[in-house]
This record gives C-alpha cells, sequence and structure tokens, in this order.
C-alpha cells in the first residue's frame, strides 16, 4: 500500500522531495502541503498538481491522516513539528539539522522509540552513488582497518541560497546558534560519524570569516570557514567547510591500514590509492596510469547509468526516500542508525560552542 | 507626501529614478538593501536633474507586513519594480510575490492608501495556443496554465494577480505595466526570444519573429508616465517601443556591431519536434534532464507574435531614444573591450 505523505515547509528542497516521491507511487504519494506562508504553499501545490494545500498543520493531520511527514521547514520549528506529527500517528522524515541542539535531538529520538515510530534525516550524500560504493569497499576488506577520515564540504554563498542569506540581515540562517554551519555542516560530519563510534569523542573547532566585511549588521558575524579535528579512541578525523575553495570541494578519504579510498560526490568517482609496485623509478611511473584507468573505469560506468536514466542529480534523496519507506512498511531497522544522528547532533553542539564567538575581522587581500 | 521606488538599485529602477527626477518629482523614497553596491545609482543621484531634490535613501526590505508598514511610510506614490529576477521557484515566489503581498497590505491598512505603480510583465500573457501573428495587447488573455511555464512567468502573473485583487477589493488604486523585452546598457545581451546558448552554440529561435523590444530608458519613461497620469489608475499598459526588430535582425546587428557568434537557425517546426523529445526524454528519464524546452513554452516563447504601443501612446508617452539610438548604445557596452 502506497503510504500517505504530508509536506510541510514548502521551501527549496520541497521541490525536490515532491518531485522524488512522484517517482514512486508504488511506495509513496503527497497527499497535502503545508506552510506558514500561503502564498508558498499555494504556489508549491500549483507546481506540482497537488490539490491540498493548507496554512493550517493540524488541520493537515486531521484531515490528511498522513502516514509519514516531511518536516522541511526551517531547523528552529523541527522539533515542536516532529512532536506533533508523531502524536497524530505519523512517521517523521526531518531535514537537516535534526534540532536545534543535543537536548532537543535526544528529546525527538525518545519520542519516536517511544511512539514506535520510524524517523529518518536528510542525510542524502550516505546515499549517493559513491558512497554507496566506497561502503562496499570498506565491507570487502579492500582498504583494510579504518585509521583516519578526511571529509571537505565546500560551499558556494554566491549560489542561490547563500544569496538569500547574504541578501537578508533577518534571515533564519543568522539566528541559528551556529548560523551557516548550523544548516550545513550535518553533510560535513554525518560522513565521517559511522566510522567513529566513540560517544565522548574530542571535537576541536576553528571558525573565521574571510569575507569582506561590507553589511555592518548580523551578516558580516557569520563565520563561513571551518576546521574540525574528531579525535576517537581508534579513528580521528579532519573536516573542512569552506565557503571560498573553487570548484567547491565534496569528497571524503577513509584512510586504511591497506589502502586509501577517496569518494568525490561532485565528480561521482571512486578510486583507491594506487601503491607503487614495482622499485625505484618504475615504481613512481605506475601509478598515475592504474588511477587513470580507475577514472576511466568511473566514468565508464557513470555513462553506462545516464544511459539507463538512473544518473539523477537528487539520487540520494530518492535512494534514502525508498530504503525509508520501505523500512516502514517492512517494520525494518531505520535506514540511518539513531545513534549516528545524535552523534552528529552532539558534535555540533561542541564546534558551536567552540566557534560562536569568531570575531569579525577585515580580511586583508 | 513622497514617491517610493522598491528595486530602484536594479537595472530598470536606477533608469526609473533618473526619469522620476527628469519629470519634475523632488521627493523621493529609494528603498535599498543594506550592503547594496551603487554606483549606477549614485550617479543619478549627483546629476543635474538630482539638484534640489529631496531623496532619502531608506533601508529595509519587503520580507513582512511590519517591515513594508515601516517601508512605504510618508508615501502617497509607490513604483513597485523589485522582484527576483532568478533562482529557485521558491525564491522567485517569496522575492516577487510574497514582497508584493507584503507591500500591498501595508498600503490596504492605510486609511488612504497609496496609489501602486506596478512594473509587471509580458510574461504574464497566456499566448500559447493563439494562433501564430496574433496581435498581443492589454486584452490578451492572461495566461491560464500557469503550471506549464517557468517561475518567472508563474511569479509575476501570480503577483499581478494580487495587485488587481487588492484593487478591487481593499480600494489600492494601481497602475500595471507589462514591458515585453527590456535591454540597454548593463542589461542582459540576449533574450531568449532570440534564442539561447547551448554548448557553446547559439540557436537561434525566434526566426523572423518580432521582438517586444523597449530600452530601459525608453521603458523607465512609460512607467513613470502612467504612474503620473491621473487617467491611467485602474488601466494596464504594454510597453514596447517604435520600429521593433525581428529575432534574427537583432542577432545579425549583434554579430556585426558586439562580436562574432557562432549561431544556428532552428526552424520552428524542427523546434516544436526538438521540444516533444526533450519533454518525452524528461517524462522517459524520470527527469533525469531538466525540460528546457517543452510544447508549451516553446509555444509561448517562439511561435511569434505582432504587438503594439497604442495604448501607452493614448496618455502621453513616446520613445525618448529611438531603437536604432537605444541599439547602438547597448551594443556598445556590451562590446568586449580591446
Amino acid at each position: 500500500m502506497s503510504l500517505r505523505v504530508a509536506i510541510v515547509g514548502c521551501g527549496k528542497i520541497a521541490d525536490g522531495h515532491i518531485e522524488e516521491i512522484q517517482k514512486m507511487p508504488e511506495l509513496a504519494q503527497v497527499v497535502g502541503v503545508c506552510d506558514i506562508e500561503p502564498i508558498m504553499a499555494e504556489q508549491i501545490a500549483m507546481r506540482y498538481r497537488l490539490d491540498y494545500f493548507t496554512t493550517d498543520f493540524d488541520r493537515l493531520l486531521a484531515e490528511k491522516k498522513p502516514d509519514v511527514v516531511h518536516i522541511t521547514t526551517p531547523p528552529g520549528s523541527h522539533l515542536a513539528l516532529a512532536m506533533r506529527s508523531l502524536e497524530a500517528g505519523a512517521h517523521v522524515y526531518v531535514e537537516k539539522p535534526l534540532t536545534m541542539n543535543f537536548e532537543d535531538s535526544k528529546k525527538l529520538v525518545a519520542k519516536v522509540q517511544e511512539a514506535k515510530k520510524v524517523l529518518t534525516i536528510g542525510y542524502t550524500y550516505l546515499f549517493d552513488p559513491p558512497a554507496l560504493e566506497m561502503r562496499d569497499l570498506i565491507r570487502s576488506g579492500e582498504i583494510g582497518d579504518v585509521v583516519h577520515v578526511e571529509s571537505f564540504f565546500g560551499y558556494n554563498l554566491a549560489g542561490p541560497f547563500g544569496a538569500a542569506i547574504l541578501g537578508d540581515p533577518a534571515h533564519w540562517v543568522h539566528r541559528l546558534p551556529g548560523k551557516l554551519f548550523h544548516n550545513n555542516i550535518d553533510h560535513l560530519l554525518n560522513k565521517v560519524v559511522e566510522f567513529i563510534g566513540d560517544d565522548d569523542a574530542k571535537v576541536i573547532a576553528s571558525g573565521s570569516v574571510r569575507r569582506p566585511q561590507r553589511f555592518g549588521d548580523a551578516r558580516d558575524q557569520m563565520a563561513d570557514e571551518l576546521r574540525v579535528m574528531i579525535q576517537g579512541k581508534s579513528v580521528t578525523s579532519y573536516c573542512t567547510f569552506s565557503s571560498h575553495v573553487r570548484p567547491p570541494p565534496h569528497y571524503v578519504r577513509v584512510f586504511g591500514t591497506k589502502n586509501v579510498v577517496h569518494a568525490d560526490f561532485a565528480a561521482r568517482t571512486v578510486t583507491l590509492e594506487a601503491p607503487a609496485k614495482l622499485p625505484s623509478a618504475i615504481g613512481r611511473l605506475i601509478p598515475a596510469f592504474e588511477m587513470a584507468r580507475q577514472y576511466a573505469q568511473a566514468g565508464t560506468r557513470n555513462a553506462r547509468k545516464f544511459a539507463k536514466s538512473e544518473f539523477h542529480f537528487f539520487s540520494g534523496l530518492n535512494y534514502l526516500f525508498r530504503r525509508y519507506y520501505e523500512a516502514i512498511h517492512a517494520g525494518s531497522a531505520p535506514p540511518i542508525p539513531y545513534a549516528e544522528i545524535l552523534r552528529v547532533s552532539k558534535w555540533m553542539d561542541d564546534i558551536f560552542a567552540q566557534t560562536s564567538a569568531v570575531p569579525a575581522k577585515e580580511v586583508v587581500r | 507626501m513622497s514617491v517610493l521606488v522598491t528595486g530602484c538599485n536594479g537595472f530598470l529602477g536606477v533608469s526609473v529614478v533618473e526619469r522620476l527626477l527628469a519629470r519634475g518629482e523632488r521627493d523621493l523614497v529609494l528603498l535599498l538593501r543594506s550592503g547594496s553596491k551603487r554606483a549606477r545609482l549614485d550617479a543619478v543621484l549627483k546629476s543635474d536633474a538630482a539638484k534640489g531634490a529631496k531623496v532619502e535613501v531608506r533601508a529595509g526590505s519587503l520580507a513582512t507586513r511590519e517591515e513594508a508598514a515601516r517601508v512605504i511610510e510618508g508615501c502617497d506614490t509607490i513604483y513597485h519594480l523589485a522582484a527576483a529576477m532568478s533562482g529557485a521557484a521558491a525564491d522567485m515566489f517569496l522575492g516577487t510575490v510574497v514582497t508584493a503581498r507584503n507591500l500591498l497590505e501595508a498600503a490596504a491598512a492605510r486609511p488612504k492608501p497609496p496609489k501602486i505603480v506596478l512594473c509587471s510583465s509580458f510574461a504574464v500573457y497566456g499566448v500559447a495556443d493563439a494562433p501564430r501573428g496574433t496581435l498581443v495587447d492589454e486584452r490578451t488573455p492572461l495566461e491560464a496554465y500557469p503550471e506549464l511555464r517557468d517561475p518567472y512567468a508563474q511569479s509575476k502573473l501570480k503577483q499581478e494577480q494580487l495587485v488587481w485583487e487588492y484593487a478591487e477589493k481593499r480600494n489600492v488604486p494601481v497602475v500595471v505595466l507589462r514591458p515585453g523585452v527590456i535591454y540597454g546598457p548593463n542589461g542582459p545581451a540576449m533574450s531568449t526570444r532570440v534564442g539561447l546558448n547551448l554548448f557553446g552554440v547559439f540557436l537561434h529561435l525566434g526566426g523572423d519573429n518580432a521582438l517586444p523590444l523597449t530600452f530601459v530608458e525608453n521603458c523607465a519613461d512609460a512607467i513613470v508616465v502612467a504612474g503620473q497620469s491621473p487617467r491611467a489608475v485602474g488601466e494596464v499598459y504594454n510597453v514596447v517601443d517604435d520600429d521593433l526588430l525581428s529575432a534574427a535582425a537583432y542577432l545579425s546587428r549583434y554579430k556585426r556591431d558586439v562580436k562574432p557568434v557562432r549561431s544556428v537557425r532552428v526552424p520552428y517546426p524542427a523546434l516544436t519536434a526538438l521540444s516533444h523529445a526533450v519533454a518525452k526524454y524528461h517524462t522517459f528519464s524520470r527527469g533525469q534532464l531538466p525540460a528546457v524546452f517543452t510544447p508549451y513554452k516553446t509555444k509561448t516563447a517562439w511561435k511569434g507574435n505582432r504587438f503594439e504601443n497604442a495604448k501607452i501612446k493614448s496618455i502621453g508617452w513616446s520613445p525618448i531614444v529611438p531603437t536604432d539610438e537605444a541599439l547602438r548604445r547597448t551594443f556598445e557596452s556590451l562590446r568586449p573591450a580591446q
């Protein structure tokens, strides 16, 4: 039976949700949308030919009785909306970040477990083709034991969302405890969290503003560069969030005792380091060809997927939705373990505690 | 009481400020977001026409009704030009429609609502099913199938519908202008009505269709003429210049005066076939590539219409810069530096 899905929050990301759900009618269908702003609710209903839109969330829950609620509002309202959805008997899919802080995240997870519902979060890159392929390699023992993980998430402040944040000093991002980081670094940390299982890993963070100061208001205080070191018992990690590196990098490198795997989310490639197998200068000659072979293979695989219409921009979102809906149908484990969601939430608290007082400074170039 | 201009720092807005000053407005309030780059606006405010005029630059936004109420304080005429020109659909609706609603609410809440002069767009017309060569004038029906159009057209249509709703139900005096393709120095080089750049080749899609061009200064002047005319309240005016060029003539003059462009002319029947193929692939691949062309959008943009400007001329406007001179100035600004 197809799940009845309601969406609350009709901003940009809601488009992606509706488009992907409309591709899987056998699993789910959108039965209604809600936004506090009537114009936003109406526009999305018009564009996707949905017949139910409202500004009243409780009415949506009562009238459409959704099996699942996707919460795509700004983070400040996630907890309250998720709680109301759970009370109305719905499962909840929450966009990242889960809530405003670790305490709230724990409250939400406890409520989900008490209500015997399934929760997931928009960690879509964990289900993009490179992440799936990388996980297969690690599982096969190809890289040995994990020693260290490096995650890089580049951000473009000149993009549509960045422009919206910088264009409006009252934008909700400026009111988040971790500001720009708060809305983005789930994607930085969630690629690391499966490798660092300890709950008391040490987190050291440093944030800074690299943009020239030009507004004279809250916007100038928004840090745009972040470096994080996470020290677990046996695995460590460096995480970099940068708004200035071009082209914006987006990758994770997992360093093992046997090999190093590099998963590039922007290029959709997964490569293994090529160790020198032959002695002396000859040994230095081979790796470049070996890397070329791997990239050619990855490119061919991608082209084949494209030909089969399996190379979508939002591949991870689609995959995650399917896994999530299947978990609901089957009553099986959620696609993302709650312990990992909570660990990311805790790390974020740790990071914001260290980066909240970023001194604004003029960058000299 | 003052005259407020929203979007005063944009491509069209700077010219509207210039024409307001030239047409004798002496008390202006300009809504500007803090941190905006405003060299072009400042040049207008330092010109001779601005001498003796009182100009207040008001920092603010129309993001909420309360903010909008503060922004329009002390103003009895509002030239509303602010709109989102790009971005995702949600950005366009937030930047164009929600802001307009906030402005209209603030206006309607006043005992004597200020007059709103709205810069709408040709995009609001529904011409897909009209025969080729149909004359587009102010009586042409509005788009009946917005879901088949792009977010710019969707948001401008909704914005204009809201304006008429407030005019009717809340007694807000309104004047609506629907410019065609606005061009000029510092503006976009090529309208999609001429064609599209695709992987380094310019697809000339507009053939010999007439382009509804209006030079930015002419368009700004039309907006001010309508804004100042007591007869214009409750009316809508299309804005296009005289001596309209065809898409082919525009492109060949661009090649001659700006830079060589590798272009391929796509005849309308071929374009129609291509649109069907693109739309079909979009469905077949479950949206792997965006539907850049659809048969409906193609009919709207490239089937070909005729345009006229009789109504706006009837209230005393005529182009202040002839098309030939306007093209010369535009192309000169676009020419790559030697």
